[in-house]
């Protein structure tokens, strides 16, 4: 029996935001300000979501001019899947009557430098 | 980006930057990135409150990720049983009568505990048996209390030794065929089950390791009194370590009943001229029966296993761990009120074995609820 999942308020809020543009890159700054989490809050999310496969992370392939490069955010598919499904179980309503965001082809993100994507077996997907 | 708030806040900011990159080190190497994410992210940010808050929090991932706090408590509670141990070498060795025999033999009981105290934790981390400890707060508190509580009877010692003479307390003088022999009886009853076993790998492991524990706790009886401190030092680490099978269910249940029974036959003690030599047989009845709820709430707890039997040997088998633990735990506090208590040292141990094993059978039929749930994922995304 596959487990389900069960988030937090402020992985819920994290997730909508990510599931909002699920094809674009987000930095921590740009979602802390989207989600109203502080750092402390983000950040252990970010990492535990991203052990569990559900968001993948990347450095900027670029770095901007005389700041550091960013580290990027956005859902895997298995991860857009699931945060579907958790926003519409704590909205009320069954996965399949929500209309998940259409999946766009995603740009080549640059090299990572220590892949976290340990899956959890029986994720709620 | 500059700094709004003046020379302060920038110096501030500075700080809790490099702050940042250096309580990073803390974290595993696949974690660090993320410490270096939230350090490069915070260059992006307005500076201030906004950077100096959104460094903050990258402290508290650092905290939170490296397990800062637990490793403080931990390494503070090692700090403090070595505190207490060097105490009462320190006092044996000020504050009592000089050139004495017999208070040379609680010296050398106290070096003994204090070597084991140092050299098991080395044995272990190179072997595995005795660490490193487990990854649950039963587990930590359990290591650091229970070392903690063996060195109460030796500042007990030191007491006596302070006003030998007076107390009509004796040590005795050392013996020391009784001590290296003692020793070499341990030995023989931890590795000749392992030598059996290797002789003949169809022998029954529990049948072996069971007539071992009957060994020792004979042997117990005829060995130095310093050997109990060994025995007691190993068995907290290997009941704590990471290998270890009890679990914490046991660990908790166990130390529970056995403070319990600790309570329960110090009142006893405190009767012990009306009641005579009653009191030791009711003094083992209290562990014992303390030992069966341990034992049953433990192996109730038990889950995990499909198989009926394998559910029920295991139930079995932490009934009897949790008994032994509750009385390990009575014996060791109970001594700590009266020395004459140190046969609950030996006898707990046996007793809640016994009591254990019927609380374990208890519950051995027990249907658990499903529950699939976990909360391995912290505190931020769980599932159950």
């Amino acid at each position: 029996m596959p487990r389900r999942a069960n988030f937090s308020a402020q992985t819920l809020a994290l997730l909508g935001a990510l599931a909002g543009e699920p094809s674009s890159w987000r930095h921590g700054y740009d979602l802390a300000r989207e989600t109203g989490l502080k750092s402390g809050t983000l950040y252990p999310i970010l990492v535990r979501l991203a052990d569990r496969g559900i968001v993948e992370a990347s450095w900027e392939a670029e770095q901007p001019a005389g700041r550091p490069r960013r580290h990027l955010y956005r859902l895997t598919s298995d991860g857009l899947a699931a945060a579907t499904a958790a926003l519409a179980a704590a909205a009320g309503l069954q996965p399949a009557a929500v209309p998940g965001p259409k999946r766009e082809q995603r740009p080549a993100p640059a090299p990572r430098r220590s892949p976290s994507r340990r899956r959890l077996a029986g994720e709620g997907t | 980006m500059e700094c709004r708030g003046g020379a302060a806040m920038e110096r501030l900011d500075g700080l809790l930057t490099w702050s940042l990159g250096a309580v990073a080190r803390l974290l595993p190497p696949e974690r660090r990135e993320w410490a270096e994410a939230v350090q490069q992210e915070a260059a992006h940010l307005p500076g201030g409150w906004p950077r100096l808050d959104w460094l903050a929090g990258g402290l508290w991932l650092v905290v939170r990720e490296a397990h800062v706090v637990r490793k403080f408590v931990y390494w503070a509670g090692i700090g403090g049983v070595a505190a207490i141990a060097g105490w009462a070498l320190w006092r044996s060795w000020t504050n009592v009568p000089r050139i004495d025999v017999e208070v040379g033999t609680d010296r050398v009981r106290l070096l003994v505990a204090a070597t084991a105290l140092i050299a098991l934790p080395w044995i272990g981390r190179r072997r595995g048996w005795f660490g490193p400890v487990g990854n649950s707060v039963a587990a930590r508190l359990g290591r650091v209390a229970g070392c903690a509580a063996i060195w109460s009877p030796a500042l007990y010692l030191v007491r006596l030794d302070k006003q030998t003479g007076q107390t009509g307390y004796s040590p005795g003088g050392i013996n020391w065929l009784q001590e290296i022999g003692g020793l070499v009886l341990l030995a023989a009853v931890v590795t000749v089950p392992l030598i059996i076993k290797a002789m003949r790998p169809a022998a029954e492991t529990s049948t072996l390791w069971s007539l071992s524990g009957m060994a020792a706790v004979i042997v117990l009886v005829i060995l130095p009194v310093q050997m109990l401190a060994i025995v007691y030092i190993a068995g907290i680490l290997l009941a704590t370590s990471r290998r270890s099978v009890v679990t914490s269910a046991s660990l908790i249940g166990g130390a529970i009943a056995g403070l319990v029974a600790a309570l329960i036959t110090n009142q006893l003690a405190s009767h012990v001229e009306e009641l005579g030599l009653a009191v030791f047989g009711l003094m083992v009845l209290v562990i014992l029966l303390a030992a069966v709820p341990a034992g049953t709430i433990s192996a109730w707890l038990v889950s995990g296993h499909q198989d009926q039997a394998e559910l029920r040997e295991a139930r079995i088998r932490q009934g009897l761990l949790a008994g032994t633990v509750a009385g390990a735990c009575c014996g060791l506090v109970a001594v700590t009120f009266e020395m004459f208590m140190v046969f609950a040292m030996v006898l707990g141990p046996a007793a809640g074995l016994v009591g254990g094993a019927l609380g374990g059978a208890f519950a051995d039929q027990h249907q658990l609820p499903r529950r699939d749930g976990s909360r391995a994922a912290g505190f931020f995304v769980s599932s159950s």
